[in-house]
């Protein structure tokens, strides 16, 4: 005999009725036939209230009574039980109750279902936090796209003589946004527009600024009349000294109005294509370098490239999210950019652009896509 | 990507007997006809598919602007019709599936032979005269109730599937392995079903129909497969004394019996 024999004495009675959670048992169909006490004080009904023929389903608010026909009963009889599933149960005075249910399939010896026990818990504090989470989540999601579309906003470099313009569209599965970026700014010459389109590594707000660090870099360095290749060099040692960035994919080009010259350079990034008026459009393979902070220990220096352009000439920079699929391989995807591209050769920019982005988007939407195009006037 | 993967379509029974497309509803997957095919893989060919972002589809060939309507998921049907050649279609479709089979009948009369509609409503929102059970409101509460719900399933966990358990019994062992979804998918789906409105596509179903209307069904309520039968120009309404809203689950035999006799008239 010890000390405890009075607590070990409790009967399974006074276990099921104060449990410290709801417990209840019901029909198939949601009858209830068996309730205990803690259920009866949470919820406010007293047991005659709750044997008179209600059903569980009844005490869930509408929308619980929905998912509770599409997900819940289906599950139990799929399962023979379900767990931590989360509802709203309305108490007797029209408050809400949140609650997670448990529930188990109780059988016959034939293994014939005959009744449903479902325990309750009070999820009050659990679903609080839950909104707390869902609502920070929310917030964060706020935050980048916020951050991303003041980033790339601002006007484009435009001109008589030039178009410039982009199709830029956000991936479409998964909640974080992107590190595609793109830029068209006038060099000090004034004769000279930068164009550039670049793919920081990862999502969210920390993809976004580092794609704003990157983007402010370009500009800073291009102010200094640095080149493409030796641009993207300089680029390279920012992005290693201050360790922002690294193995982000870019184009960067110089496009000349006056002399009709482009100049590009290519750091792990998809090839410009060029589009001259009577040529089919074809991909520029040249000035291809390593992205950018890759660890290449006395890595040559980067190398660029030059085109002559004719009048109407056209420049179209973008991302592998234009060309690359899952689906396909990625010659197939190219191929594809340029039969589109030579669809719209002589669309306007803005045309262009829309146009060629809806055609090889496709459903899977898992990357960013940005395309940039870039004409200069006939 | 083919539309077989796409929509995971498993077939059984008989290649060249008269095609039976079974389409589950909202919130689980081909499971919900597991106890009701095999009651006819004798006599009929039997075809199974999971919508897109449900059970084990291709959760990456979810476009959001082809699945913005019920539309798109009828589309889905018919190009699942014509890839598999088929014709002369009984289609069985349980909850918005019913309706999503009646729009695919409205467009490619000639491919369907019988609809069977389980559960069906073309409007679950209340509207004037019309009682579709629901308000606005009570179905923002069903897609605030699926975000907590999916919150605590982790979104990791969601996309998981056991299209091919098979043994029931072992359920215990698996916590909620049936009818995953991908969650944003889910919610998209329920949007989309919960608010449509298809009251005016209904007399455009030539076909014949079988309404099965269960006691008690608080997502189709008998109000509500009055007016489908109604509305449909060639139906007969049958009603079933399973209750809730998954006949297909809770009282297989019962379903079976009425497909039966419908298909046998």
């Amino acid at each position: 005999m010890t000390s405890d024999d009075g607590l070990l004495g409790e009967t399974a009675e006074d276990l099921f009725e104060n449990a410290p959670c709801g417990y209840l048992t019901t029909r198939l169909d949601g009858t209830i036939v068996k309730v205990n006490r803690t259920f009866e004080a949470w919820t406010g009904f007293r047991r005659d209230e709750l044997l008179a023929g209600r059903r569980f389903q009844d005490l869930l608010s509408p929308g619980g009574r929905i998912y509770y026909e599409t997900h819940y009963a289906p599950l139990l009889q799929l399962q023979g039980s379900v767990r931590e599933i989360a509802v709203d149960m309305i108490r007797a005075d029209g408050s809400m109750l949140p609650a997670l249910i448990n529930s188990t399939q109780r059988s016959d010896d034939a293994g014939r279902p005959q009744v449903i026990r479902t325990t309750v818990f009070d999820a009050t504090d659990r679903r609080r936090y839950e909104d707390e989470l869902l609502r920070a989540r929310q917030r964060e999601q706020d935050i980048a796209q916020q951050l991303q579309r003041s980033m790339l906003s601002g006007t484009l470099a435009v001109a008589p003589g030039l178009e410039v313009d982009v199709a830029y569209r956000p991936a479409v599965s998964g909640l974080e946004v992107g590190g595609d970026w793109y830029d068209a700014f006038w060099l000090d010459d004034g004769e000279t527009v930068g164009l550039v389109v670049g793919d920081v590594v990862g999502r969210g707000i920390g993809a976004a600024a580092t794609m704003g660090q990157l983007r402010s870099a370009v500009r800073a360095l291009a102010s200094t009349g640095l080149g493409p290749g030796p641009l993207l060099d300089a680029l390279d040692e920012y992005s290693r000294r201050h360790d922002i960035g690294q193995m982000t994919t870019l184009v960067y080009a110089q496009l000349s109005l006056g002399s009709r010259r482009l100049r590009f350079a290519c750091a792990g990034h998809p090839p410009p294509v060029i589009v001259r008026p009577g040529e089919e459009p074809c991909f520029v393979w040249e000035g291809r370098s390593r992205p950018l902070d890759t660890f290449m220990a006395g890595a040559q220096p980067r190398g660029e490239a030059e085109r002559p352009l004719a009048p109407g000439s056209a420049v179209l920079l973008y991302t592998d999210g234009l060309v690359e699929r899952r689906s396909r391989p990625l010659q197939e995807g190219m191929d594809l950019l340029l039969a589109e591209v030579a669809a719209h050769r002589d669309d306007a920019p803005a045309t262009l652009t829309t146009a060629v982005v809806r055609a090889l988007r496709d459903s899977e939407h898992a990357d960013d896509v940005c395309l940039l195009a870039a004409r200069l006037g006939a | 990507m083919t539309v077989l993967k796409r929509n995971n379509v498993v077939e059984h029974g008989p290649r060249h007997a008269q095609p039976m497309v079974f389409a589950h509803g909202f919130g689980c997957d081909q499971n919900m006809w597991r106890h009701v095919w095999p009651a006819f893989d004798q006599d009929y060919r039997v075809v199974l598919f999971d919508q897109v972002g449900a059970g084990a589809s291709d959760a990456s060939a979810f476009d959001p602007s082809r699945y913005a309507s019920l539309h798109g998921y009828a589309e889905d049907i018919l190009e699942i019709c014509r890839e598999l050649d088929l014709s002369d279609v009984v289609f069985v479709g349980h909850s918005v599936s019913a309706m999503i089979g009646a729009l695919a009948a409205a467009e490619e009369p000639e491919r369907f032979a019988r609809l069977v509609l389980v559960g069906p409503s073309p409007r679950y929102i209340d509207d004037d005269e019309y009682a579709g059970g629901f308000t606005r409101e009570d179905i923002e509460g069903l897609l605030g109730s699926m975000d907590s719900n999916y919150l605590g399933w982790s979104g990791a966990m969601a996309p998981v599937i056991m299209g091919n358990e098979d043994r029931p019994e072992l359920g215990e062992e698996l916590t909620n392995s049936f009818c995953r979804a991908d969650p944003e998918i889910a919610g998209h789906f329920a949007r989309v079903t919960f608010l449509s409105d298809n009251r005016a596509d209904l007399p455009r179903v030539p076909t014949p129909s079988l309404v099965l209307q269960c006691s008690q069904d608080v997502i189709a309520p008998e109000a509500v497969g009055e007016y489908v039968h109604r509305q449909l120009p060639d139906s007969r309404l049958v009603y079933l004394e399973a209750s809730g809203h998954c006949p297909n689950l809770s009282a297989p035999e019962e379903t079976v019996a009425a497909i039966k006799a419908f298909l046998a008239t």
